[in-house]
């Protein structure tokens, strides 16, 4: 419902996510120009954009990776374009060539980089601290409190970026991208936007050359000093209680944690606290202050000791008698909340653990309350291509076929009953690690990755396998949009982040110019798709280079569809020539079937059945059955 | 000062709309001029993953609720509200629905064991929300929204921070269209739900 109030005027309340907050702050600032590859916790910065575009003016875009989204990004900026680009923190691994570079260049009109992190890695394979990034690239990094704080710190980092002409890191993690809170609108949004620039050649400050990258990091080296002296100031250091002998101080969202823990214990005025906006790089002057009255400084910050590193070489360098604590009371792994820093602060003054809060016991029963991992929901595309995937090896008797897995919904493939997904490392990995693994092991290789990754970073490896001779099998799961991240679309959509019919470009057609023999199956069709992949895998054994696109769509997007359009999806269910062989709740793993407590036999949820009717395929009986037709026009939503 | 919040965790399945009701309980703050944080902590799939919400009412920014610290638990499934019901304490009220969903090929404690259990713990209301929302409302989508009406009649303290008028204000600003009238439905339905269960709980002591 973000369109409904991201245009709201001046003086307006709405409640904002953290990503929405930063959105809106983007329209206020008049950006032209947004790109983002999806991935959570970032997606919903740029999805929002993409909702409003055509009403701000705005070119909003999903770009096939965050290399290509920065660079996008980045052209608009240099070229008299603000701009703005967002990714979740693996994605600046991505996208850290032209990071690096666009330091080196620096920027005409703003240029925000949002790096989204995902401490605790509630959807991520890591946890990296990307303030980092900072120090490496010589970019500053503005790291926010609240969503609120998110909202005027990211229209402060035009500011910023445009007077030191410099790329800004606008550093967000999970929490505060996925928090909202009420947020007062400072501004309207502007008349006009500028989306058009002028690009001005340059060729020694654009084109990095030795002769050239020398001169400007010297320049890069000279601004980041300035950086660092001059913005030891609010917003980006704020000091409360000046001149105590303890100090705490926190930077970004564990701010939050701090202010809350101090007003629990009553302790606010016992410490100095300093609250950084900007960790990256640390100003000097007020830590050099700070260092002059404190004896005892905690720094409360998330992962990495970004700041106690820095704060501590300051203090090094001024001789300060002082103790710079930091990552020996606060954890290094995982987010931190109220609860770990109200511990951390006990713990920092000597205190024991106590908390003021004490929770009932744990249920505890027998059997125990059950893991509820995410699972492939009922009518899932990928349910069907895994289930296929292993009767076809087992029909061409391949024996422990390796199956490198890919990021996306279809990680969970992972799980029983499928095991089809043996790595899952990051984007594309799923190619490159199958290429190399079937130059080195006997067994089968298959790479499984998803439409939008493969669009992503599949296409290198694909041609690396054919030029390279490796042996692997790609199995590309096309459900037509990125649909871990809530369905975006992507190339072989045919649909733009706005909404624009585009021509697709289709996956098989791109395997087949490199030289794929590749096999298009819809997985619905259970019969006939087996008759293909068991074709596809006897060529893939008889020395060809194969490849299978398996294209069904998202059920999620099917429902929705339905919903749309009125058209009833079918539904089935358990008849009584049922065995209680349990073929399908083994097979499948399908949420919609259940077996109840006292019931030695399965039962279809009719809420929760899509109709994909893949469970009465695989039931040895005939015991499942259509209990309830779908309308007209059904089978082709799933197409 | 020291801040008091109003902590309201809410436990489901994800796809069971707890996300709307967080945003829901946010916009009812709002228009009641109480600021609130929400913090919506979910994995990586869009559905069927253990996900919860928390709202926190009053001044303050950190987002999540301590363990212990929630006032109020609405617990939209079973086994989801039977796993997070350490961040209850023995004063907490939890309003649940007697909607049990377990997970594919688990083996799981029957509704009637987790009731037995967390009404040992804590000032539980067990709530028909999911059958009331398919048989009387004909959506079954709206079990969240009674549950809120529900846990307002409840609840003195939560109606002290937003009332049903602003509950319903809330809808209107959450939903579009020919969602606003059904939930609105829901919200009501739900608040003389809780006012019965509240006066039969009274009777019954």
């Amino acid at each position: 419902m973000v369109e409904k109030y991201l245009l709201l005027e001046k003086g307006s309340i709405a409640l904002l996510l953290g990503n929405e907050a930063i959105a809106r702050a983007a329209i206020e600032a008049g950006v032209g120009f947004a790109a983002a590859y999806p991935g959570t916790p970032s997606t919903e910065i740029v999805e929002s954009l993409a909702k409003v575009a055509r009403e701000v003016g705005m070119h909003v875009e999903w770009s096939t990776n965050e290399k290509v989204a920065f660079e996008a990004a980045y052209a608009a900026s240099i070229a008299g374009v603000r701009a703005l680009v967002a990714m979740k923190h693996v994605g600046l691994n991505v996208a850290s060539d032209i990071l690096m570079s666009s330091a080196y260049t620096g920027v005409n009109s703003g240029l925000l980089i949002v790096s989204a992190d995902d401490p605790s890695q509630h959807s991520s394979q890591n946890e990296q601290d990307n303030r980092w990034y900072g120090l490496l690239s010589h970019l500053p990094v503005i790291e926010p409190w609240c969503p609120r704080n998110a909202y005027s710190l990211t229209k402060i980092s035009y500011e910023i970026s445009e007077k030191y002409r410099l790329p800004i890191i606008l550093r967000t993690t999970t929490r505060l991208s996925h928090t909202r809170q009420p947020i007062v609108y400072e501004a309207n949004a502007p008349r006009e936007v500028k989306t058009r620039g002028s690009f001005k050649k340059d060729v020694e400050r654009y084109v990095l050359v030795p002769a050239h990258s020398r001169k400007l990091k010297e320049a890069l080296m000279k601004k980041w000093a300035e950086i660092r002296e001059d913005l030891g100031v609010e917003p980006f250091i704020s000091i409360e209680n000046p001149g105590l002998r303890k100090a705490i101080v926190a930077s970004g969202i564990s701010y939050a944690h701090v202010d809350e823990a101090l007003d629990l214990m009553n302790m606010r005025n016992d410490f100095t606290l300093i609250r950084v906006s900007m960790p990256v790089p640390l100003p000097t002057k007020p830590m050099k202050e700070l260092l002059s009255y404190a004896r005892r400084i905690l720094v409360v910050e998330e992962l990495d000791p970004v700041v106690e590193l820095q704060l501590s070489k300051i203090a090094v360098e001024e001789g300060a008698s002082v103790e710079v604590h930091g990552k020996d009371y606060v954890p290094a792994n995982f987010e931190l909340n109220l609860e770990i820093v109200y511990k951390s602060i006990k713990a920092f003054l000597g205190e024991g653990p106590s908390a003021p809060w004490s929770g009932v016991e744990p249920v505890n029963l027998e059997p125990p309350i059950p893991p509820r991992p995410p699972t492939l929901c009922p009518g899932c595309s990928h349910r069907s291509t895994f289930y296929l995937a292993r009767v076809a090896a087992s029909k061409v008797g391949v024996r422990d076929p390796i199956y490198t897995g890919d990021i996306g919904c279809y990680t969970l493939g992972y799980l029983p009953p499928f095991r089809v997904q043996d790595t899952s490392l990051e984007m594309g990995g799923s190619i490159g690690v199958a290429h190399g693994l079937s130059l080195v092991v006997e067994n089968m290789v298959i790479a499984v990755i998803g439409d939008s990754t493969f669009y992503h970073a599949g296409l290198p490896p694909s041609i690396n396998v054919v030029y390279n001779g490796g042996r692997a099998l790609i199995l590309v799961l096309d459900n037509s949009y990125t649909a871990m991240t809530g369905h975006q679309p992507h190339p072989g959509t045919g649909l733009t982040a706005t909404g624009e019919e585009v021509k697709k470009i289709l996956i098989e057609d791109l395997l087949k110019s490199m030289g794929f023999k590749t096999y298009v199956i819809d997985p619905m069709n259970v019969r006939e798709a087996l008759g293909e992949f068991v074709k596809a895998y006897r060529e893939h054994l008889s020395g060809q280079h194969v490849a299978i696109v398996s294209r069904m769509k998202c059920a999620l997007e099917v429902l929705r569809a339905a919903r749309a359009r009125g058209i009833t999806l079918p539904s089935y269910r358990v008849t009584d020539n049922c065995t209680g062989c349990m073929a399908c709740v083994n097979l499948l793993g399908c949420p919609a079937i259940i077996v109840e407590e006292d019931s030695q036999k399965p039962q279809i949820l009719e809420e929760a059945c899509a109709g994909c009717g893949l469970c009465a395929y695989v039931c040895p009986y005939s015991a499942i059955i259509v209990s309830r037709e779908g309308g007209v026009g059904w089978r082709e939503l799933w197409s | 000062m020291v801040l008091k919040r109003f902590n309201i965790l809410i436990a489901g399945v994800g796809g069971q709309g707890l996300l709307t009701l967080g945003e829901l309980i946010g916009n009812a703050a709002v228009e009641s001029g109480v600021d609130v944080t929400i913090a919506e902590v979910h994995g990586l799939s869009q559905r069927g993953g253990s996900v919860v919400v928390h709202v926190r009412l009053g001044l303050g920014s950190s987002p999540v609720i301590p363990k212990g610290a929630a006032d109020l638990v609405i617990g939209l499934e079973a086994i989801e509200t039977a796993r997070y019901i350490d961040y209850a304490n023995k004063e907490s009220l939890v309003v649940m629905d007697s909607f049990i969903w377990p997970p594919p090929l688990s083996k799981h404690p029957s509704l009637k064991q987790i009731v037995s259990e967390v009404s040992k713990r804590v000032n539980l209301f067990v709530v028909e929300a999911s059958r009331i929302a398919r048989e009387e409302l004909k959506a079954v989508v709206t079990a969240n929204v009674i549950l809120l009406g529900c846990s307002l009649a409840l609840s003195k303290e939560l109606y002290s921070y937003i009332s049903l008028e602003a509950a319903i204000k809330a809808v209107k600003r959450v939903f579009k269209g020919k969602a606003i009238e059904v939930n609105e439905k829901a919200l009501i339905r739900g608040y003389s739900e809780g006012e019965r269960l509240g006066a039969k709980r009274r009777n019954a002591q």
